[in-house]
């Protein structure tokens, strides 16, 4: 038990601590001078004490957080998991509307830009059921007023006809089936041909001459004369050239994606249509 | 036998297991020390001086509470950026004061600790405001909301802390 100092006479022993440790501050402030050693003998008492408290915490820390804590981290895994699952599934639509939006803005575009042509804009709703024929249908009929023979395209280039007439739907046969053919001419030496469909990716050029020079790569648009696609709509560019006997054996890259259409425009006329694009038209003529 | 001695001989001075209460005042530096780096909210907390009063309230004898006050005080000075005496001169005056107290009301009820503490922790803050303005000559406001909020809270904790401390007496 701390008898010391006594209990009868407190009073006088909080004085003297009192003030001695006012002039222990007084000391400091005047001088502006510190208690370095009572502070070195504190903190170097303390500060061990202090690293110890300190590691025990940090190992306990670290202890829930690298074993205890796991359970509920899988738990999370798994909850971020099924979060990463469902925003890549919100992403591919994402992806797969704005790619729809893009192909709505250039449709709209070549509309707004061609306002002296009517046309109508269509969405592919199928396509053929069987392999052999290269056909696709279209959510526009009789209802829109369309007809056999109109032509289809997009603003890439020709897609085909109109074969089939329903009330609310058409049926396209694309310029890349076998009974398909197309009025075409070469856009640079204006040599005249046709463009037939072979059930293949790749169109034929036929009837050009073994003495035409034909460049691969060289451009072919409709020529009119089928009196079905308007003149100078794009139809491919040439990718190779054989001689033959007695024409030139030409392929043809379509320049429309036959294999990925959704949209597509329906000429309600077969007026000419300029496929210059308003970025073009806008250039500056160059010196 | 005289009145005096007859109403001390009521008063139930506790005793602690050897070493209780350096111990329980060096753990309590040290804690102050570790939750200071938890942020601003730890600065709430006074241990230091919840220890000098609850110590001080159950020795009930001033020397040894304005003694232990002394202590404690200058150690946290010594291990803060203050003047040495600044903590110690205040906790000198808590620990006579409490000790005081400790033989004439009862100290041993929650609400009575809650009540104590609270008004331990804003004499506290006088002494540290005065000493601000008349030792140090710093401007010093005693009375903020955080400061309000700190007696709450330090009460609260003493509540709680009180009856763990407890356990460190010997049994009478």
């Amino acid at each position: 038990m701390l008898d010391f100092p006594s209990r009868q006479r407190p009073f006088p022993l909080l004085v003297t601590v009192v003030l001695v440790q006012v002039l222990l501050l007084a000391f400091q402030i005047k001088r502006d001078n510190d208690v370095r050693l009572v502070r070195v003998w504190a903190v170097e008492f303390l500060t061990p004490l202090q690293r110890a408290a300190t590691w025990s915490i940090s190992s306990v820390r670290g202890g829930w957080r690298n074993y205890i804590d796991l359970r509920r981290t899988h738990a999370e895994n798994e909850f971020l998991k099924a979060q990463v699952d469902k925003l890549q599934l919100q992403n591919r639509q994402l992806e797969s509307r704005a790619a729809e939006a893009d192909r709505l803005a250039a449709l709209l575009n070549f509309k707004q830009s061609h306002t002296e042509v009517p046309m109508l804009v269509a969405q592919v709703i199928g396509a053929s059921a069987d392999l052999a024929s290269r056909t696709i249908f279209i959510n526009r009929g009789e209802r829109d007023h369309l007809r056999r023979n109109l032509p289809v395209i997009t603003p890439d280039g020709v897609v085909g006809k109109i074969v089939e007439v329903l009330p609310g739907s058409s049926q396209v046969l694309l310029i890349s089936d076998q009974n398909s053919g197309v009025g075409a001419l070469f856009a640079e030496t204006r040599t005249h041909g046709v463009v037939k469909g072979t059930s293949d990716p790749l169109l034929r050029l036929e009837y050009i001459a073994n003495e035409e020079k034909v460049h691969v790569g060289e451009l072919v648009v409709t020529s009119g004369e089928d009196k079905i696609y308007p003149k100078d709509l794009p139809v491919g560019t040439v990718t190779s050239v054989k001689q033959g006997n007695p024409f030139q054996v030409i392929t043809v890259e379509a320049a429309a994606r036959l294999d990925r259409l959704e949209d597509v425009i329906v000429l309600m006329t077969q007026q000419e249509v300029s496929m210059k694009k308003p970025a073009e038209e806008a250039e500056p003529p160059q010196q | 036998m005289s009145s005096r001695a007859q109403i001390e001989q009521h008063i139930e001075v506790h005793k602690f297991y050897g070493g209780a209460v350096v111990g329980v005042a060096f753990l309590a530096l040290v804690l102050q020390g570790f939750l200071n780096k938890f942020g601003s909210w730890a600065g709430l907390l006074e241990l230091p001086l919840l220890v000098t009063i609850y110590f001080s309230l159950s020795r009930r004898n001033p020397a040894t509470g304005l003694l232990l006050g002394t202590g404690i005080g200058i150690l946290q000075d010594a291990v803060s950026q203050m003047p040495i005496g600044f903590y110690g001169i205040a906790k000198t005056f808590v620990g006579y004061v409490a000790s005081s107290f400790g033989g004439r009301i009862d100290t041993e009820h929650p609400i009575s600790r809650f009540g104590l503490v609270l008004v331990f922790f804003h004499f506290h803050q006088f002494l540290l405001t005065l000493m601000d303005r008349v030792l140090l000559a710093r401007p010093a406001t005693y009375f903020s909301w955080k400061l309000l909020i700190a007696s709450a809270v330090n009460a609260a904790v003493a509540v709680v802390l009180f009856p763990l401390l407890d356990h460190l007496r010997k049994p009478s």
